[in-house]
């Protein structure tokens, strides 16, 4: 019945205006197409995660929808609207955090640059620095360069600078692939909260298939040369996830097995 | 400080001493004539006698303004356009070959062309100087901007952020430690052009007194004003290496 009743909220909430939207993408650069014809939308407050191998073009899909990149063919809206330049309602969170870090700046210096980029009057700025450092568990590492702190702390504190724009979306570029297993499970709950509590939608891009199935509420799998959609998967398990419970639920075995499969077919 | 740090810099100043002693000796045993080589006795008794008198003072601050001069204008420039070219490809790609022909030209060789267009006038030094100085300056800063992380742009355009903002807050911190030592190359050659300049043209300043002072044989004054130049460029590095290590602090860290 639960199920049911989730079925058709995905259903209700497919109906309502797209977000993000994917109109026959197409990139080609030098000559080699990246990404060809990719339809994909994206509701607002959805999750969605994109996995596949590497060399599919996820990540060019999402510097797409950040406006990095624009489209040779089709097009890909924000909110009815070309992306044709980043906006800064859209924050992008990338996987290389020592190098998207400044690294004279403190870590309050970082956050700051978002804030002065807002045209937050400088009297604000500490109150507001202060909040998002604990949002993201690191109050006490205000004055402390990035060079001082672990890959961990680093990715937490670009996520508190892209917070710090105060986005309605939230662009995440493979973000805890180089972080370890205990960290990587920590962030990925953080985000889970910090998100929801928001409303914020998320595109969150990975190679890690069983993260892409706990955090999404849609997983999309790409194919490789050119990029395009190969499988879509709805994910329907409760939130608030948990990382032992929703582990092992079976619907997150059978997605996993099904994701697992297609991947593997694509690396033929 | 540490220990060993303590003992190496003693060991340093043991070294100094050393050499002074060696000279001190050389000249009680007359092994060159004390017409040519005083003792540091006596070279440390005409810098005493030159500062008293007042002469050797302003002389002193003469070549430091020019150093001074000629080495912040050489900065203004060479950072300035250093920016420019180094920010854009397209620039680098036309105006570098330029650059490389221009850079090993020795600054000796436009020293006529300047006098020629200024002639023995302040001016002339001062372009003499900054021309020479420039270089270390502009190459350090077009380097400099031209290595900055490609992802920190991407972060500037995600937070849409100004052009002098991005310049001013990305570009000019991440080129400071390259513009930082080019400016202390700089610093040398500033000072040896202002020597330079000053023997060539007669500008009032160390040059000057040291030119003058051999040529009347007085050696004891030619060498406390080669001492004071020594101090003079001993000084300035040493100051520059405190700024550097205020202004990049954060380097430290890593």
């Amino acid at each position: 019945m639960i199920l049911l009743a989730r079925l058709d909220d995905a259903k209700a909430a497919r109906q309502q205006k797209p977000l993000i939207s994917f109109n026959g993408a197409t990139l080609r650069l030098g000559g080699k197409t990246i990404i060809e014809n990719l339809d994909l939308t994206v509701r607002p407050g959805e999750f969605l995660c994109i996995v596949g191998a590497s060399g599919c073009g996820k990540t060019t899909a999402l510097r797409l929808a950040a406006g990095l990149y624009r489209p040779t063919g089709g097009a890909v809206t924000f909110d009815g609207q070309a992306m044709l330049e980043p906006r800064r309602e859209v924050a992008i969170v990338f996987q290389d955090y020592g190098k998207a870090l400044l690294p004279w700046r403190t870590a309050a210096g970082n956050i700051s640059l978002a804030l002065e980029a807002s045209r937050i009057p400088a009297r604000e700025r500490p109150g507001r620095i202060a909040e998002l450092l604990r949002k993201v568990g690191l109050p006490a590492h205000a004055e402390k360069y990035p060079a001082e702190m672990s890959g961990g702390m680093q990715q937490r504190l670009q996520i508190a600078r892209c917070l710090a724009q105060e986005p309605t979306t939230l662009l995440m570029d493979e973000p805890f692939g180089a972080l370890d297993a205990m960290t990587r499970q920590g962030l990925q709950d953080e985000v889970l909260s910090l998100t929801a509590a928001t409303n914020t939608t998320v595109i969150f891009v990975t190679h890690d298939l069983d993260e892409a199935i706990y955090l999404g509420d849609r997983v999309v799998g790409l194919l490789p040369h050119p990029g395009r959609i190969g499988i879509e998967l709805d994910v329907n398990l409760s939130r608030p996830r948990d990382q032992l419970a929703t582990r092992e639920h079976p619907e997150f075995l059978r997605l996993r097995r099904q994701l697992f499969d297609f991947i593997k077919a694509t690396e033929h | 400080m540490s220990a060993t740090a303590m003992i190496w810099r003693m060991a340093s100043f043991a070294v100094a001493a050393g050499f002074v002693g060696l000279w001190q000796l050389i000249a009680n045993l007359k092994l060159v004539s004390p017409v040519f080589l005083p003792g540091p006795d006596r070279a440390w008794t005409a810098l005493v006698r030159g500062f008293a008198s007042g002469d050797l003072a302003s002389k002193l601050v003469g070549t430091l303004e020019h150093m001074a001069y000629g080495w912040l204008a050489a900065s203004i420039a060479g950072i300035a356009l250093g920016a420019l070219i180094g920010s854009s490809r397209l620039m680098r790609t036309y105006i570098a070959p330029s650059l490389e022909f221009l850079r090993p030209l020795p600054v000796s060789a436009i020293i006529p062309v300047a006098i020629a267009l200024f002639g023995l006038t302040e001016g002339m030094a001062l372009f003499v100087i900054a021309f020479g100085a420039i270089w270390p300056i502009m190459l350090a800063t077009i380097h400099g901007f031209a290595a900055v992380e490609p992802r920190l742009y991407e972060v500037a355009r995600a937070l849409q952020m100004s052009r002098p903002a991005v310049v001013f807050k990305i570009a000019l911190p991440s080129a400071l430690p390259d513009i930082l030592a080019g400016m202390r190359l700089s610093l040398t050659v500033a000072l040896i052009l202002s020597v330079v300049c000053e023997v060539l043209a007669g500008l009032d300043g160390l040059g000057h007194w040291v030119l003058l002072s051999a040529r009347a044989f007085r050696s004891a004054d030619l060498f406390a004003g080669v001492i004071l130049l020594g101090a003079m460029g001993y000084v300035t590095s040493v100051a520059m290496s405190l700024a550097e290590r205020r202004l990049l602090a954060w380097q430290s860290m890593r």
